[in-house]
């Protein structure tokens, strides 16, 4: 046995690490990734947003894209509300990902995370899984976007709760998230940054 | 370190030297490119391709899921009960090698050692059609929402009776085709459906199919295929193609403008043959009534074949409520064979399963068939939220339930008795339900639900009570002649329209 196969076993049997509950607030809002136009943004810093929200997504996961109205639609909705949403993208080149966005009508920052800094800071493993984040980079929500989603080829035709909104309306009217986490249903996000 | 921890540790290191074996290009590619690619390829059905190593590493741990609980590759007879000759599911062995593959760190192996990806042709797959006939207009798919199902009409403007040996069915934008089943209309209702809706197509209303031939279908992830058994479906000249198509929408709003190929042959089917439907009319007379929350609601229905035939293949169709469906056959020398048995029907896959081999049924075969519906708030798939009590319909709402088996027959007349004996049947459940005053029949008595339907359902009720001469609510079988003979003589049967082929 080589010692990435042990790798492997030793992460898939230790007990779930919550990178969240060790990170510094300073070392969060530094994070910065860039747009798929190389920009470089720091998409947890500060800026004045009531919350920020991030969407991790896959290109070609058919509940990323089967989602993407209702992202679309909560993303327009909350950010009059001072929302500031992002699209995060783990394995991804940026031309794909300008061609998702433009394609699935997603109007939002893309932000490309091949370290998956965003990942592993927030404890996402799935896409689509949406996070959201107070000012100061505390994680208020993590999980699925509604109940739609009930396992990988079983959906309802409309969904039962609506997670993230109910989390987005509590941050809104300063109340405590009442399900802080809900299991996102989809493809899995890379559990190591792509080797090059 | 302790004892016990060393122990853990030891067992996980011989068992991932056992796994470490498993690789790519081996023991992966091998089960991936015959049982996944042929859907999971650039262009086709599948939202992504797996036709390499990158693109199934990156899904690997979603293969294990979806393998793992048998979500894909789709198929959803129970498996060790019936061989199929089309069956892709995957051996237990095949599904743990993408857990141990996984737990292996999804090594590549020996690039030398990849199987070749089988070669899909471009264009038909069953060679030049005799004829394509294409949707007039594009139809426009939304982002999202419920499933569409809209049938549109491609006249063939054929001058004479013909026989089609296949029919090849090309989606438009196959991301969003889910299914489609084909229908020969002769009645010009087709048309003028489709010129009464403005948009391309029609959707619920038009002929019934019943008043069509039914030519077959095609659901995702099959494979176009002749006819078996030098078997062919008639065309009636001037008839026109309606094809019903599912569409799932996919996030983005498309277009879709499908074709069909036509097969056209000379020679008649070598065989008679048609289609057992039990119970008939997609359960239209079982008095399907499902109360809201009803957690296993059964039905039951048995039907006995007049004649020696021979089925070739089946399937099931219920709507999203359906669970368990089965079919048994046995035979006059008492011995029972599966014919179907499925235990998680889901509404999104319609295949039909093909026997290995014909199944020989002789004259007196029993066929007994059980449906099982889940109506309570815990089933993911019910589309009504709490639940609401359901009966017989045509929408996906409502619900219906039958299991069909194909088969042939060495003469006409005796494909005639067993139509003949179908209509019995139904004949049968119609005074059935007559005597109960089931609500679920009242579209076919009073055209619609409610007060004016339930009157009806009274006033068609009066003859058949006039029957019971011993006022016990229920017909003998002599009681049960003329009762057959008027239900046969009255407009149900006839609005009914026809029973399997010609």
């Amino acid at each position: 046995m080589n010692l990435r196969t042990l790798a492997v076993l030793l992460i898939a049997i230790a007990p779930v690490h919550d990178a969240w509950a060790e990170r510094e607030d300073k070392a969060v809002a530094s994070v910065q990734l860039t747009d798929p136009a190389g920009r470089k943004v720091q998409p947890l810093k500060n800026h004045g947003q009531k919350a920020t929200l991030l969407f991790f997504l896959t290109p070609d996961c058919p509940l990323c894209n089967s989602y993407a109205p209702e992202i679309a639609r909560i993303v327009g909705e909350y950010e009059k509300q001072g929302v500031q949403s992002y699209a995060i993208y783990a394995d991804e080149p940026a031309k794909e990902i300008t061609r998702h966005l433009r394609e699935y009508k997603l109007p939002l920052t893309a932000l490309l995370d091949p370290r998956l800094q965003l990942a592993t800071l927030t404890g996402a493993t799935i896409t689509p899984e949406a996070c959201l984040l107070s000012p100061d980079g505390q994680l208020l929500y993590r999980g699925r976007i509604d109940d739609r989603a009930v396992k990988l080829g079983t959906v309802r035709t409309e969904p039962r709760q609506r997670d993230l909104r109910l989390a987005l309306d509590a941050v809104l009217a300063n109340k405590k998230v009442a399900e802080k986490f809900t299991k996102a249903i989809g493809c899995y996000l890379p559990t190591s940054p792509k080797s090059k | 370190m302790t004892s016990s921890t060393r122990i853990l540790l030891l067992s996980l290191i011989l068992s991932a030297s056992a796994q470490a074996e498993v690789n790519f290009s081996e023991h992966i590619a091998p089960i991936v490119f015959n049982n996944c690619a042929t859907c999971h390829r650039e262009g086709q059905i599948a939202p992504f391709a797996l036709t390499d190593y990158a693109s199934v590493k990156k899904h690997a741990k979603q293969m294990v899921e979806v393998t793992g609980d048998r979500t894909m590759p789709p198929w959803h007879a129970d498996p060790g009960f019936i061989e199929y000759a089309n069956d892709r599911s995957l051996s237990k062995d095949q599904i743990a090698l993408f857990s141990d593959w996984l737990a292996a760190g999804t090594p590549e192996g020996d690039p030398a050692k990849l199987p070749a990806l089988p070669v899909i042709p471009e264009g038909w797959q069953l060679g030049k059609p005799s004829q394509i006939v294409t949707m007039p207009e594009p139809f426009t798919v939304p982002a999202e929402g419920n499933d569409i199902y809209r049938k549109f009409v491609m006249p063939l403007n054929l001058d004479h009776d013909t026989w089609v040996s296949g029919v090849e069915f090309h989606p438009g934008d196959p991301k969003v085709v889910h299914h489609i089943l084909y229908y020969l209309d002769s009645t010009g209702k087709g048309r003028q459906a489709d010129a009464a809706d403005p948009s391309p197509g029609f959707g619920g209303n038009g002929p019934s199919n019943g008043e069509m031939r039914y030519i077959g279908g095609w659901d995702v992830g099959s494979q176009p295929n002749l006819l078996p058994h030098g078997l062919r479906w008639f065309v009636p000249k001037g008839s026109d193609l309606v094809v019903q198509i599912h569409y799932h929408p996919n996030g983005k709003e498309t277009t879709d403008q499908s074709s069909v190929g036509f097969y056209y042959s000379e020679e008649p089917t070598a065989r008679p043959w048609s289609i057992i439907p039990v119970p008939p009319h997609f359960g239209m007379l079982q008095g399907i009534e499902i109360d809201a929350g009803e957690k296993e609601h059964i039905e039951k229905a048995t039907f006995t074949i007049p004649t020696d035939c021979e089925a070739f293949a089946v399937n099931a169709h219920a709507h999203y409520l359906g669970k368990r469906m089965e079919m048994t056959a046995t035979l006059p020398d008492g011995t029972t064979h599966w014919m179907l048995k499925t235990s998680n029907w889901d509404f999104q896959w319609q295949e039909d399963y093909t026997f290995k081999q014909p199944i020989k049924l002789p004259a007196g075969t029993r066929l007994d068939v059980t449906l099982s519906y889940d109506n309570s708030a815990e089933n993911p798939r019910n589309p009504t939220h709490p639940p609401k009590r359901v009966i017989w319909g045509t929408s996906t709402t409502d619900e219906m339930g039958v299991i069909t088996i194909q088969v042939m027959f060495n003469t006409k007349e005796q494909k005639d008795t067993t139509h003949q004996a179908l209509r019995d049947f139904l004949a049968n459940q119609m005074i059935d339900r007559l005597l109960e005053g089931k609500e679920s029949i009242m579209d076919l008595v009073g055209g619609r639900r409610g007060k004016s339907a339930a009157k009806a359902l009274e006033a068609a009720r009066l003859p058949l009570l006039a029957l019971d001469l011993d006022h016990d609510g229920k017909l003998t079988p002599e009681e049960r002649i003329p009762a057959i003979a008027f239900i046969m003589a009255g407009p149900f049967m006839k609005n009914l329209g026809a029973i399997g082929f010609d």
